[in-house]
């Protein structure tokens, strides 16, 4: 079954992803005043959003049907590696995604 | 009986501010929109889904993070505790911003919440960074000038961006456009030593443990690397503390 198709799913997901805004952005705006952050724990907070970007990202690109998916013909990563290097040239999301694009179609037509 | 406002009062000409403030960064947050838009749609999201999601989540990482996992109906749990991980930027947001906002009714405090986007909170405490006094009409009205500024803007690209998606045809790996742009967030989130290790710690387990079941690998992922994160910001501050004592 698709999941995009199931509603109850998406309703249910697409709630719980709503509170997760409203909690986070929330959480000093509601929280009474004596509340506040351990400097540790301001610290890991800090790291958590890259880690789990990187997480989705790593997976999503580097593994296949639940496996590791480290290859030389695994033409995402090399797209992504290309679209990165763009971005840390240029500081331009436009350009990243068109070379990153682009270095995908040439791979996937041509090699 | 008390009629509620949802809105603090707001200082015409600090609105206006906040509008002008915006107005350069509005085709940015209108491609970022469009480019969110069609990795929604790309990724197989039909468009009344889409737009479901995007007028009520709101919150274009956290969109783009989960997309894979709805796509193969994970475990709610797990879609929800990635958006929160990826979203714990905001508790730092609202950590620094409170001061100008904590005394208002909580239903005030609900919607600025709500709004309080990256951009939103960037230009804010830039704006007020030197302030000697939080929480008055003149920064309400800026806030809100940038709020409803950012929202309109990134709400029209992102249903522009889905009849785009809905016009490519889907079996071009497309999906790899997300990965792409999350890569924009991502980037300028790790400028030094400990976050650099941590996200490479976190990409290692998170390949090698993908066959975990119910997506825990993510979550493994995670806790490791921030964990990486963390050991090497100590290492780092204890061997700058002994070159300083040199």
């Amino acid at each position: 079954m698709n999941h995009f198709h199931d509603w109850a799913y998406l309703a249910f997901a697409f709630a719980g992803l709503t509170m997760a805004t409203v909690v986070t952005r929330g959480s000093f705006f509601m929280l009474p005043a004596r509340f506040a952050l351990p400097a540790q724990v301001e610290r890991a907070l800090r790291y958590a959003p890259a880690c789990a970007l990187t997480a989705i990202i790593a997976q999503g690109v580097l593994t296949r049907d639940h496996q590791p998916y480290l290859t030389i013909s695994n033409y995402q990563w090399w797209a992504l590696l290309a679209g990165a290097l763009v971005f840390i040239k240029t500081r331009n999301m436009i350009a990243m995604i068109t070379v990153g694009m682009t270095v995908f179609t040439v791979l996937r037509i041509w090699a | 009986m008390i009629r509620m406002s949802l809105l603090p009062p707001l200082d015409r000409t600090a609105y206006r501010e906040g509008v002008k403030a915006m107005t350069p960064l509005a085709a940015a947050v209108a491609v970022w929109g469009v480019v969110t838009g069609v990795a929604m749609v790309n990724a197989g999201l039909t468009i009344p889904a889409a737009l479901l999601m995007t007028f009520t989540v709101f919150a274009g990482s956290a969109q783009l993070a989960v997309m894979p996992l709805l796509a193969t109906g994970a475990p709610l749990p797990i879609v929800w505790v990635t958006a929160l991980l990826v979203n714990l930027r905001f508790v730092i947001f609202a950590a620094a911003s409170r001061r100008s906002f904590m005394h208002l009714p909580w239903p005030q405090r609900l919607l600025a919440s709500y709004l309080n986007g990256d951009l939103g909170f960037a230009l804010f405490s830039r704006r007020f960074a030197s302030a000697d006094q939080h929480g008055n009409p003149e920064q309400w009205g800026y806030f809100y000038g940038v709020a409803f500024v950012n929202w309109g803007v990134w709400q029209a690209g992102s249903v522009v961006g889905f009849l785009i998606g809905g016009l490519m045809p889907s079996d071009w790996g497309f999906e790899l456009a997300a990965y792409l742009a999350l890569m924009a967030v991502l980037i300028p989130m790790v400028q030094r030593f400990p976050a650099v290790a941590g996200i490479i710690s976190t990409a290692a387990v998170a390949v090698l443990a993908v066959g975990l079941p119910l997506r825990l690998g993510l979550l493994l992922a995670v806790l490791v690397g921030v964990t990486v994160a963390l050991v090497g910001e100590a290492l780092r501050d204890r061997r700058l503390s002994r070159l300083s004592r040199v």
